[in-house]
C-alpha cells in the first residue's frame, strides 16, 4: 500500500516536471487597462479572443493601456512590461505586446521569441497603421480588436519566405536619429559603395574610349537629296499569341526583415511604434 | 620641260602660296593677293593628261638643290630654301586628280586646335602633353577616291508588337507577329575612301564629312604652300570599303522606315550596287604624327571643317587617380546626401 502510494507520487512528480517543462506558466491577465477606456465586458471579450490565440498558435498576446511609462520610452516600457510580468508561452517566451501610451499618444508593439520572425518590420508597420487610425477616432475597443485580427492573420501566414533578423543599432531605437546617426547608418549600407564604384568605372571607360573622336557621318550624309525611293513597304500580319501570368500578391510575401534589439532583461525583442 | 612647278608672284617673283581665309593666292613677301583668274594669265600650265616619266630625282626650281621627298609625295617644300614645290609628274596622267577641296583652315588655327585638344585630354601623360611637337602640324592634301553609286536594297524580317494589360490576378501579354519587307533605291554621291597607305584609314574615316560645296576642279595652284600625297591604293582596292559602307547606309535607311513595333529583327537582306564610278580627289587635312615610347600617335584635323580626331597615349596611373576621385566624390554624395533623405 505504501509502496503503491510512493509509486503514484513518483509518477505524479515526473508528470508534473514533464508538464512544467512544456507548458510554461503564463500570466493569465492579457488585457491591462489602467485608464478605463474599455468596459469590463469588452475586456472579457478581448481576453476570450486572446485565450483562443494562445491555444491555437502558442503566442502570448498582451494589450496594455497606460499613461505612466515610468520614465521609459514606449518601446522600452513595452519590452519590460512583457519580460517582467511572466508573459510568453514557450521556451523562447514567444508572444507580442501592444502598448497604448496615452501620455504621448503613441502605440508600441513589442515582439518576443517566434513572434519576432512572424511579425516582420513590414507587418508591424501595417499593424501600427491599422491600430493608430482607429485610435485617432477614439475607438479603443475597435483598435484592440483590429490588433487581435492582425495577430491572427499573420500567425496564419506564418514566417514569410526570406525572413531574417537584423540586430538594430541601439542608437536607432530613438524616434528621430540625428543627422550623424543617419550618416553612420549610410556607411553600413552596401549600395553606398557599389553605386560609386559602378559610376567611377563607367566614367573612366567612357572618357578613355570617347577621346579618339566620334564618327559624325550618317546614312544620309552621302545620299543624294530626294533620291531615296521606297518601292515596297509591306507589313504582313502572320500570327498572334496571348499569354497570362499570375501577379504575385504582395500580402503573403514581402519584406522579410525583423529588426531586433535587447530589453533591460537581456531578452531580444522586435517591434515598432507610431503616433496617433 | 621642267619636272617641278613653282608659283611665283607676278610682281616680285617670291613664292606664291594658297591663302585659306581669302581662298586667293598671296605673296608673303610683297603682300599682294591674286585671284584664280589673275594667276591663270601668268601660270596657265596645268597638270598633264599624259603620264609623265618618273625621274630619279627632282631639283628645286628656286635654288637647284635636290628635293627630298617620298615616292608618293607630290607637293612639298624645298628643304633648303623652303620654296613650295610641286612635282608635276606626280599629278600627271592617271595621277591627275579630278577635283580638290581647298584648305579653309590656316596652319596657325590648326595648331591652336591641337593645343586646345591636347590640353583637354584627361588621361594623357604629362610628358606627352609637354612635347613641343606643335610646329610639326602639317597641312596635307590627302588622296581620296570619291565613289558615286546607285543602291537597290531589300530587307525583310519579323517584327512584333507587344501589348500588355491586367485583369484580376493575371497579367495578359499579347504578341502580334508581322512579316515586314522594305525595298528601296537611293543614289549615293562622293563617298570618300582614303587612297593613301600612309594615312590611317580609320582616322581618315572619322575626320569626315567634307562639305562638297567647296569642291573645285583640280588645279596644281591649290597645292602651293601645302604638302600633297598621290594615291597608292588603286580604286579597285578601295572599292570594297566603299561597298560595305554604301550597303550599310542602304540597310540602315530601309530599317529606319520600320516603325511602330516593339522589336524588329532582319532575317533576309540584299543590297546591290550599280553604276559605280570613282573619281580621284584631293581633300585637305592637318596631320601630326607624334612618336611616344616607340609608338606613333596620330592627330588629324579636317582642313575644311576643323573636325578633330586622334589618339594619345593613355596613362594607367591617371586613369586610376581619376577613377578614385570619381569614386570618392560619388561616395560622399551618397553618404551625406543619402542621410538627408533617409
Amino acid at each position: 500500500m505504501y509502496k503503491k502510494f510512493s509509486f503514484l507520487m513518483l509518477v505524479f512528480l515526473l508528470v508534473s516536471i514533464f508538464a512544467g517543462s512544456t507548458a510554461y506558466a503564463s500570466n493569465p491577465i492579457n488585457v491591462v487597462d489602467d485608464l478605463g477606456y474599455l468596459s469590463d465586458i469588452e475586456i472579457q471579450q478581448l481576453q476570450a479572443r486572446i485565450d483562443a490565440i494562445k491555444s491555437a498558435y502558442t503566442l502570448d498576446t498582451v494589450i496594455v493601456i497606460t499613461d505612466d511609462t515610468k520614465g521609459k520610452d514606449s518601446t522600452a516600457y513595452a519590452d519590460d512590461y512583457y519580460d517582467y510580468n511572466d508573459y510568453g508561452l514557450d521556451s523562447q517566451y514567444s508572444g507580442l505586446l501592444l502598448l497604448i501610451n496615452m501620455d504621448i499618444r503613441e502605440v508600441a508593439i513589442s515582439t518576443t521569441g517566434r513572434a519576432i520572425d512572424i511579425y516582420t518590420n513590414n507587418r508591424i508597420g501595417s499593424m501600427i497603421n491599422n491600430v493608430t487610425s482607429l485610435l485617432s477616432d477614439g475607438d479603443y475597443y475597435a483598435a484592440c480588436n483590429e490588433f487581435i485580427n492582425n495577430v491572427i492573420t499573420y500567425a496564419d501566414y506564418g514566417v514569410p519566405k526570406g525572413q531574417y533578423r537584423e540586430e538594430r543599432d541601439p542608437d536607432l531605437n530613438y524616434y528621430n536619429p540625428t543627422y550623424l546617426q543617419k550618416v553612420a547608418r549610410m556607411l553600413k549600407l552596401w549600395p553606398v559603395y557599389i553605386i560609386p564604384l559602378i559610376i567611377s568605372i563607367a566614367a573612366t571607360l567612357i572618357i578613355s574610349h570617347s577621346s579618339k573622336g566620334k564618327v559624325t557621318t550618317t546614312t544620309r550624309t552621302y545620299e543624294k537629296g530626294g533620291s531615296f525611293v521606297l518601292n515596297q513597304n509591306t507589313d504582313q500580319f502572320i500570327r498572334e499569341n496571348t499569354t497570362r501570368t499570375r501577379i504575385q500578391s504582395q500580402s503573403s510575401g514581402g519584406g522579410g526583415r525583423s529588426s531586433t534589439h535587447r530589453g533591460s532583461s537581456g531578452r531580444s525583442h522586435g517591434g515598432g511604434r507610431g503616433r496617433f | 620641260m621642267n619636272s617641278v612647278k613653282e608659283y611665283k608672284c607676278p610682281n616680285c617673283n617670291a613664292p606664291l602660296e594658297f591663302n585659306p581665309p581669302t581662298q586667293n593666292w598671296k605673296c608673303d613677301y610683297c603682300a599682294a593677293e591674286f585671284k584664280l583668274e589673275e594667276i591663270d594669265t601668268v601660270h596657265n600650265e596645268e597638270a598633264s593628261e599624259q603620264d609623265m616619266q618618273e625621274l630619279d630625282s627632282y631639283k628645286c626650281g628656286s635654288c637647284g638643290a635636290e628635293l627630298i621627298a617620298d615616292a608618293t609625295t607630290s607637293a612639298t617644300f624645298c628643304l633648303y630654301c623652303k620654296s613650295p614645290t610641286i612635282i608635276k609628274t606626280r599629278f600627271s596622267g592617271r595621277f591627275k586628280p579630278k577635283s580638290v577641296i581647298p584648305f579653309r583652315l590656316v596652319s596657325d588655327e590648326a595648331k591652336e586646335i591641337y593645343r586646345e585638344w591636347i590640353s583637354k585630354k584627361l588621361f594623357t601623360p604629362k610628358e606627352f602633353k609637354q612635347k613641343e611637337e606643335i610646329d610639326k602640324v602639317t597641312g596635307i592634301y590627302a588622296p581620296f577616291w570619291l565613289f558615286d553609286c546607285r543602291a537597290d536594297g531589300m530587307i525583310s524580317g519579323e517584327a512584333t508588337r507587344v501589348t500588355s494589360w491586367r485583369k484580376g490576378d493575371y497579367r495578359y501579354t499579347n504578341t502580334k507577329y508581322y512579316l515586314v519587307t522594305r525595298r528601296g533605291v537611293a543614289q549615293y554621291n562622293r563617298i570618300p575612301v582614303d587612297a593613301s597607305k600612309k594615312l590611317d584609314d580609320n582616322f581618315m574615316f572619322m575626320a569626315e564629312p567634307y562639305h562638297y560645296d567647296d569642291l573645285k576642279e583640280f588645279s596644281m595652284k591649290y597645292m602651293s604652300g601645302f604638302m600633297a600625297e598621290r594615291y597608292d591604293v588603286e580604286s579597285d582596292e578601295a572599292k570594297p570599303t566603299m561597298e560595305a559602307r554604301a550597303k550599310k547606309y542602304m540597310e540602315d535607311r530601309l530599317r529606319s522606315t520600320v516603325s511602330g513595333y516593339s522589336s524588329f529583327s532582319i532575317r533576309d537582306k540584299n543590297v546591290a550596287l550599280s553604276k559605280v564610278d570613282a573619281s580621284y580627289a584631293m581633300l585637305p587635312i592637318y596631320l601630326l604624327i607624334n612618336k611616344f615610347k616607340g609608338k606613333d600617335h596620330i592627330f588629324i584635323i579636317n582642313g575644311q571643317t576643323g573636325k578633330v580626331v586622334g589618339d594619345t597615349p593613355i596613362s594607367r596611373l591617371r586613369q586610376f587617380v581619376f577613377a578614385i576621385i570619381v569614386f570618392v566624390v560619388v561616395w560622399l554624395i551618397c553618404v551625406f546626401g543619402g542621410a538627408l533623405i533617409v
